[in-house]
């Protein structure tokens, strides 16, 4: 593994702050990254078990099951904005 | 360390640790996944046909994340495009 020096607090404040903002910037950008794979791991888990059958056999997935998944994943996110819609209106 | 040196480290450990996450998040998910598939009845060895699954299972389960990181991202993309709004 890559061994990345320590910073001490004393070296934190030498940043200028345009670096400061471009930091900020990298940390909202990788927060998103990581909610989305997050949420990747969650859809990945939901979806094989729903289109890759026990009997699937192979190293690579066959172009139905691709096509499932990438449906799966549609339907998912459709049915969490459905839900999402209905919540609101029952609010209304 | 100048600023500049002191943004790079910072940059560096965030990205290593985030890259660690993940992966640790997708073997632990592989190995529920493929244990429940291969192994339905655990013997006193893993025998080679279930270690033979479990590769196979491995690769497709892989395949499966990069499929459905894929067209999440699209999707968000869409989403963004039409209405300005992120699920």
């Amino acid at each position: 593994m890559d061994s990345v020096p320590n910073i001490s607090p004393n070296e934190l404040e030498r940043l200028t702050d345009q670096d400061k903002a471009e930091l900020r910037q990298f940390i909202g950008n990788e927060t998103q990254r990581a909610k989305i794979q997050t949420q990747t791991h969650s859809m990945t888990e939901i979806c094989w078990t729903k289109c890759i059958p026990a009997s699937s056999k192979g190293n690579k997935l066959d172009s139905s099951e691709q096509s499932c998944l990438a449906n799966c994943v549609d339907r998912f996110l459709d049915l969490n904005l459905a839900t999402l819609k209905h919540l609101s209106s029952l609010r209304n | 360390m100048d600023s500049e040196a002191v943004k790079k480290a910072i940059i560096k450990q965030v990205q290593l640790e985030s890259n660690m996450n993940n992966a640790k998040q997708l073997i632990e998910k592989i190995n529920e996944n493929c244990f429940q598939r291969c192994v339905p009845k655990p013997g006193s060895t893993l025998s080679s046909s279930e270690s033979t699954c479990a590769t196979s299972c491995m690769e497709k389960y892989m395949a499966a994340w990069n499929l459905v990181n894929a067209s999440y991202v699209k999707r968000i993309q869409q989403e963004v495009h039409n209405n300005g709004f992120a699920t």
